[in-house]
């Protein structure tokens, strides 16, 4: 009984020359600013040398990499459901997670530095940790043998390693389906579902210890278990938003203006705001079980974001990144309205973006009137002062950036996966 | 399924009768109603969800307004199709939410922090943290109990029967059967004209309702009345025992609908049981043995008796320092000072609540310079420590034999303290 459609005879599927000018403008773009955050983060004098700057990267960094894998947790969860509405957009989301080698190589930006002994990104690199006098040994050191640089970077390959083989794969096969006959793309699309089960069991296990590992860890003696599931969630609701307005772009350039409709854009709209809740939903689940258990261990990480300046910062997330969007997205026009739709879609990654600054700009350490305070660690809250400095900004753009230059690099052939047997229900697809 | 079934004399392929017409006949036992039946409308059965949509729009542009379609499963663009207006409802969910919000929020602060203030270790009784939860269930719990009774009251539910139950072929409705009503009530129906208006709508099968236009058997029957009377009073029943219970005393115990572990197979202390020779529970010494750790074979420790006599020294197992002048103070402050004070003059709290609201209750001055407690040896204050003196209770039981011993030298240090003179105060010592 569903309804399908076949592709609009006057529809312009092909990417042409639209990822070969993205590569070449985030590329130079975010080379150019890249190459001034090195000169400006060396000028920093806050807390240790490169100490900011190493932070920055790693916020700037983390922003773009949740929605590299956000993408391919989508296509994943359409295979594995068989997803009919979100075919037309499967081929964007193809072209996100393209990016991903270029990520893994921007990720060895703090990676080798850490592996060369740089240990005022990751506290547990500090030597003199497996000292038995140091005052944290006794919290950390059953952890030292997991935070090893060199077994920490070997994860950090594994972890790419699984992230870029599933993209390769998903949308190789995809793209290889272009060129097939009817019974051949069939025949594809089924085994891609099929391996999706598994691909998404790998996929969550990965996420679950990337997350833990490369933004968990900056505090390494905080634990929570629930830490990569709102990791994930505010993953997922970057990937919805940059799907909208990645699609919507490549739309402006008159390419498959047919295709993604309203209703389309919807279906984004629904998950923009499912993915809020479940954002907020793990993000309180998180704080609750930590306040009310109130263990000292577990509280120190909101005693820096409750009770010195990003008390306001997390005012801001609770209201900025959920309240008002939950709120105004709860109704039908917000995501029809497809201006409105993409003020969100901004907003909620402004908000992503913030989310992530909170998360992780707090465990940097301090040197207090020469006195040194370790962020994640000890200390008076009080002593906590949100900092910005303009590397914030020029690494956030020159990820962007390349990111985007990443994308385009992936950026060819048809920009909807054209032999899909499903793609007929796509195109037709309503909201009643 | 009734005695008016005005369907089985139709074959499917034979057009509908006018109504009263010579093909109309009833049931035996309805003869005499017969000519009082009264056209309720048409029903037309539709092979596709296609079909039935292709056939709503058309009879809507033909300008009907009182139809309804029927399926056994949700049909997409149904409502478009029939010219039905959005629904309200989300509004009416909204509203319902927010109720369940502050009624959540409210029941909450009513029952914790205003009607029964309760201390649970210390923590406040209305904090917004630890009331999310429930507010958030309670949030959700009314929006859907408004989704769910919201659809219920817009589709006039529940309709306990509707005249097109009296067709045979309309049981299949809730199978595989697809079907479009129109009202005789339109102002457009005209039973031919509608009849090939539906034909050509595609429909398989036309058929005309016919309903018993008797008033008698337009109304609900007496005896359901008289059941639901009955139901609802005894319904009170319930309601009117608690307002009872609420309202009078009772020497009763009280029932127990959970009875929990109230009532153990096991014997209480101080209770009579059978079993035993001598008819009590509670079991003795048993002769010629010692419980365990109650040995007290030292006399001068445990009875502060020096062969035979009050000793006026310390038992050897208990050395006088800070740290057993500071327990035996501990102890005191604890056991002592509620009758004789602080200060070990007499005044505690009970002794001053008793003058208080008039009675008598003197506890000795253990400190005044002719007190007998400064007149006594050791052995005979530890005694009196231990099995009490007058009125007093013995503290043996509360508290152990070193802390006894402690508690006398702290008392000997009060005596000492209380009646010293200024010429003893170490130099330097000031006055206050």
């Amino acid at each position: 009984m569903s309804a399908t459609k076949s592709l609009h005879p006057d529809e312009k599927l092909k990417a042409n020359k639209l990822g070969s000018r993205l590569f070449a403008i985030g590329g130079a773009a975010g080379a150019l600013l890249l190459a001034l955050s090195v000169v400006l983060g060396g000028a920093i004098d806050q807390g240790f040398a490169w100490q900011r700057f190493f932070y920055a990267y790693l916020v700037a960094w983390g922003f773009v990499c949740s929605i590299a894998v956000g993408s391919l947790f989508f296509i994943l969860s359409h295979h594995l459901v068989r997803g009919k509405w979100g075919i037309v957009l499967r081929r964007v989301a193809e072209f996100i997670t393209g990016s991903l080698p270029l990520l893994f190589l921007l990720g060895l930006g703090f990676i080798i530095p850490v592996l060369a002994g740089y240990k005022h990104l990751y506290y547990w690199s500090e030597p003199g940790l497996h000292d038995a006098s140091h005052p944290l040994y006794h919290h950390m050191h059953n952890k030292l043998g997991w935070f090893d640089p060199f077994f920490f970077a070997g994860r950090y390959v594994l972890y790419f390693a699984i992230y870029i083989g599933l993209a390769r794969w998903f949308a190789g096969k995809s793209k290889a389906a272009d060129d097939l006959d009817e019974a051949g793309a069939a025949a594809l699309a089924e085994k891609m579902r099929v391996w999706s089960g598994i691909a998404t069991l790998v996929f969550s296990i990965t996420t679950v210890f990337f997350a833990f590992d490369l933004f968990m860890s900056l505090s390494p003696t905080w634990f929570s278990t629930i830490y990569s599931v709102n990791w994930f969630a505010g993953a997922m609701l970057a990937t919805y938003c940059t799907l909208a307005l990645f699609t919507r772009a490549i739309q402006r350039s008159g390419r498959i203006t047919h295709s993604v409709t309203v209703e389309h854009y919807h279906d984004i709209g629904k998950y923009m705001f499912g993915w809020t809740f479940f954002w907020i939903y793990t993000a309180f689940s998180q704080f609750m079980l930590q306040w009310y258990g109130n263990m000292p261990e577990e509280t120190v990480f909101y005693n820096y974001r409750m009770f010195s300046q990003w008390e306001w910062v997390s005012w801001a997330l609770l209201f900025g990144h959920w309240a008002f969007p939950y709120l105004a997205l709860v109704t039908r026009w917000t995501k029809r309205i497809l201006p409105l739709l993409m003020f969100f879609a901004v907003w909620q990654l402004v908000f992503h973006y913030v989310d992530l600054f909170w998360n992780v700009m707090p465990n940097q350490q301090w040197l207090v009137e020469g006195k040194l305070v370790l962020g994640p660690l000890q200390g008076d809250p009080a002593l906590h002062k949100v900092h910005f400095h303009p590397v914030d900004v020029t690494l956030l753009f020159a990820m962007i950036a390349l990111f985007l230059a990443g994308v385009g690099r992936s950026m060819k052939g048809n920009l909807l996966p054209v032999k899909d047997p499903k793609l007929g229900e796509s195109l037709a697809f309503e909201n009643y | 399924m009734d005695t008016h079934d005005h369907s089985h004399d139709h074959d499917d392929e034979r057009p509908v009768p006018p109504p009263g017409g010579g093909d109309h006949d009833h049931g035996d036992d309805t003869a005499a109603a017969g000519a009082d039946d009264e056209l309720h409308g048409l029903l037309a059965e539709f092979e596709t969800p296609g079909a039935l949509i292709a056939a709503a729009r058309k009879v809507k542009n033909a300008g009907y307004t009182d139809f309804d379609c029927y399926s056994p499963f949700p049909v997409h663009g149904i409502d478009d199709a029939m010219g039905i207006k959005r629904t309200r409802l989300p509004l009416v969910v909204f509203a319902g939410g927010i109720a369940g919000l502050i009624g959540g929020a409210f029941l909450q602060w009513w029952m914790n922090a205003y009607n029964w203030p309760w201390n649970i270790g210390g923590k406040p009784s209305w904090s917004i943290p630890a009331n999310v939860p429930i507010t958030y269930e309670t949030t959700i719990l009314l929006s859907v109990l408004t989704t769910f009774f919201g659809m219920w009251a817009a589709n006039k539910l529940p309709q306990v029967w509707h005249p097109f139950f009296r067709l045979d072929r309309f049981a299949r409705v809730t199978d595989d059967g697809l079907f479009l009503g129109i009202d005789a009530s339109d102002r457009r129906f005209e039973l031919e004209q509608t009849r090939q208006l539906l034909v050509a709508a595609g429909a398989t099968h036309v058929e005309a309702c016919y309903v018993d236009a008797r008033p008698e058997a337009r109304q609900v029957p007496k005896p359901i009345f008289a059941v639901m009377i009955a139901l609802g009073m005894l319904a009170l029943i319930p309601l009117v025992q608690i307002y009872k219970a609420r309202a009078t005393r009772s020497s009763q115990p009280h029932w127990h609908i959970f009875s929990d572990m109230d009532f153990q197979p096991k014997v209480k202390s101080d209770q009579p049981f059978p079993d035993f020779a001598d008819g009590r529970g509670n079991r003795g010494h048993l002769a010629g043995t010692v419980a365990r750790g109650q040995l007290a074979a030292d006399d001068l420790f445990d009875r502060g008796l020096d062969h035979g006599a009050w000793t006026t020294s310390l038992p050897p197992q208990i050395t006088v320092d800070d740290a057993a002048l500071d327990r035996g103070q501990e102890r005191y402050n604890i056991y002592c000072a509620p009758c004789h004070g602080y200060d070990g003059a007499g005044h505690g709290i009970v002794p001053e609540r008793v003058k208080r609201i008039g009675g008598v209750w003197e506890a000795r001055n253990l400190v005044a310079p002719d007190s007998v407690a400064i007149a006594m040896p050791n052995g005979q204050l530890f005694n009196t420590v231990s099995n009490g003196f007058n009125t007093m209770m013995g503290y043996a039981a509360q508290v152990p034999v070193a802390d006894r011993w402690k508690i006398v030298l702290y008392v000997r240090a009060l005596q000492r303290a209380q009646n010293a003179t200024r010429d003893e105060l170490p130099p330097g010592a000031t006055v206050r």
